[in-house]
């Protein structure tokens, strides 16, 4: 018996609890691209994806966030619906808002390190001020490389990307991060 | 929805390394050669492609229609100019914006034919170790919970509707949702562990065998024609 | 067999557990009872080493769990409460593949176990059904399943039956009989006894983290116990 389960390399009990928070994470930035909000300034309607990336940062940290939206991009260039509007597949990492989603295991690993630098602790001790400001960072990363994005895979000039990939967005992106800040200070989430 | 679906067509016979290798290259193809004639070949291939998955051109397009409007959008506000519209601008912009659909048209192909315990494999080939390992099995994990946490959100917003939530401010019926969303996610999280560990979640596991096949040796052939033909 | 002895485990200083000793004997079939917070969950999750003794000591067959995790959780499958949330994988042969999968078997054995589990729960030929669209009953089955592709020796069930109607629930009992006939041990851990009684060999129940009734079910009193015995 003890032969053969001797080659078997368990995953240890804090990394198992990790993974699968983390799996869960990127599951769930996913499922909030499923969930829409009309917005009056933007052609398509808001949805809380960014939402996902910011949770990730703030729930897992700057290194399992960041590794939670790596995963994300993964299981989405494999096949999983989970880009926006229930996309899949490499095309989409190379598409117009390529840009914005190779900004997300950054802006979690941001978020992540802004709020809870090395070690991850309660988010209960973190103030608010420094949750908005940990999130402004993390959404001004978004845009700028969403932009960079527009640019690169439309050829869009730098002024042209900035309007349509950005400006239109961003008071909805203020709303997002009121969402979370709610969301970090509910009294329903005491695991966290 | 665009998603695997089982059959035999040429793509679903194919090793999922060589429809990644191909989809790479034509991406490199496809920026190399943003030509009218260069995207005029590769229409050809993608549709080739697309044969080859037993996929109609119509239904690919139907489930990239989201990215649809950023893709008009580009051509048209790079032509407008104060003096007017700007054709040979909006011309350039509007074949960026063509080989992205071609680009999206190729993946969907590979979406159509390829399960995830193949893709699985693939990753786990490529990234070699636990961050592969993690990736590989994450990938497997993410499949099977996006519908569980979609039906979840679903419920919270019905929920939430049937008490008259619309008469909230947006960001705060954003927060509600959000909150049951994660709430729900977490406490999933330990059910999840709980079971990874009962079933003794290892870092080797025994993974879905891939071995090239006879179909495998002209279509990466194919690929690397491709991606030579960048450098031209 | 699974010994349990002077088992204690404690959450935040709040004991769980207060010293129980218990020992399966192999092939036996086993009710564990009852009220909630009595400390049947912290009891089971010992015997694969899911948590970790406080003070005594638990062997599966004779060896330690603490000592070989894989051994221990290859020997004592465990099927939970809510296996909804367990399934690691989106159609049901991939589930039931995982556990085998990471024992690190040959792929030939794993489509063997994979197809016996499947055919032992009447699953069979689902494999590329989508976890998703099974029914509750479907779902413990499966669940069965993808603990019996481990070939467990003892099979371990928490509140199998919570939420299933009485066909789904019937069916469920009966390929635990089969089970217990061909030799597994099989613990099934509920607060409602009706009909699993008839199939125990033996009843213990627990309350505030002790034994307090340890015998065959026709003996045991279970007045004022907080349990069921019937609808």
């Amino acid at each position: 018996m003890s032969t053969e389960t001797e080659s078997v390399d368990l995953v240890d009990d804090a990394t198992v609890k990790n993974v699968a928070r983390a799996a869960l994470c990127a599951a769930l930035t996913g499922a909030f691209a499923y969930v829409s909000f009309p917005y009056p300034l933007s052609p398509a309607p808001v949805t809380l994806q960014v939402l996902g990336v910011f949770l990730a940062g703030l729930l897992l940290g700057p290194v399992w966030g960041g590794a939670a939206m790596v995963l994300y991009l993964t299981a989405g260039a494999v096949g999983a619906p989970v880009f926006a509007g229930g996309e899949a597949g490499i095309g989409s990492l190379v598409g117009p808002t390529a840009g914005y989603l190779w900004s997300y295991p950054l802006a979690a690993g941001v978020v992540g390190a802004l709020v809870h630098g090395r070690s991850v602790g309660p988010l209960g001790a973190v103030g608010v001020p420094r949750l908005i400001g940990a999130m402004a960072v993390g959404v001004c990363v978004i845009y700028a490389v969403g932009v960079a994005g527009l640019m690169a895979v439309l050829g869009l000039s730098l002024p042209n990307a900035v309007l349509t990939g950005a400006v239109v967005f961003l008071p909805a992106e203020a709303l997002k991060m009121a969402a979370a800040v709610g969301i970090v200070r509910s009294d329903r989430l005491t695991a966290a | 929805m665009l998603s695997y679906t089982p059959g035999s067509s040429l793509a679903h016979r194919l090793d999922p390394r060589t429809k990644l290798a191909a989809q790479i290259a034509f991406v490199v193809a496809a920026f190399a050669h943003t030509t009218p004639g260069g995207l005029a070949a590769l229409t050809l291939l993608a549709l080739g492609i697309l044969a080859s998955a037993h996929l109609s051109p119509y239904s690919a397009i139907y489930a990239y229609r989201f990215a649809l409007p950023f893709l008009l959008v580009g051509p048209l506000i790079e032509g407008l100019t104060l003096g007017g519209f700007d054709l040979t601008r909006a011309f350039e912009t509007g074949l960026a914006s063509y080989r992205v659909l071609l680009i999206l048209l190729v993946s969907a192909a590979y979406v159509r034919s390829t399960p995830v315990r193949e893709s699985r494999a693939a990753i786990q080939w490529a990234v070699p170790g636990k961050p592969g390992a993690f990736l590989g099995m994450g990938t497997a994990f993410v499949f099977r919970l996006l519908p569980l946490l979609v039906a979840d959100l679903k419920r919270a917003r019905e929920a939430m509707n049937a008490r008259l939530a619309s008469e909230r401010a947006v960001h705060e019926r954003m927060a509600l949702l959000a909150v049951t969303g994660v709430e729900r996610a977490l406490g999933r999280a330990d059910g999840f562990s709980l079971a990874l560990r009962a079933r003794c979640f290892a870092w080797n596991p025994t993974l879905p065998a891939l071995t090239f096949g006879r179909l495998d040796l002209p279509a990466l052939a194919l690929a690397a024609g491709l991606a030579l033909s960048a450098l031209y | 067999m699974i010994e349990t002895r002077e088992l204690v485990h404690a959450y935040d200083g709040a004991r769980a557990l207060d010293g129980v000793s218990l020992t399966v004997e192999d092939g036996e079939f086993l009710v564990l009872a009852g009220p909630n917070g009595s400390g049947k969950s912290t009891l089971i999750r010992h015997w694969n080493g899911l948590l970790e003794p406080d003070a005594g000591e638990v062997l599966v067959d004779s060896q330690e769990v603490s000592e070989d995790l894989v051994a221990a959780r290859t020997r004592v499958g465990m099927v939970f409460q809510n296996p909804r949330d367990g399934f690691v994988a989106a159609t049901v042969g991939a589930d039931v593949a995982f556990g085998p999968e990471n024992l690190g078997l040959e792929r030939s054995e794993i489509d063997r176990r994979v197809a016996g589990a499947l055919e032992a729960v009447n699953l069979d030929g689902r494999d590329e059904d989508g976890v998703g669209t099974l029914s509750g009953g479907e779902q413990e089955r499966l669940a069965i399943a993808g603990a019996l592709a481990m070939e467990p020796a003892h099979l371990v069930l928490d509140e199998p039956f919570t939420g299933l109607d009485e066909p789904a629930r019937e069916a469920v009992l009966d390929h635990l009989e089969t089970l217990s006939t061909a030799g597994t041990s099989v613990i099934v851990v509920t607060h409602d006894l009706r009909d699993v009684l008839g199939l125990a060999d033996r009843l213990v129940v627990l309350a505030a983290g002790r034994v307090v009734r340890n015998g065959p079910p026709e003996s045991v009193d279970l007045s004022g116990l907080g349990v069921r015995a019937s609808c």
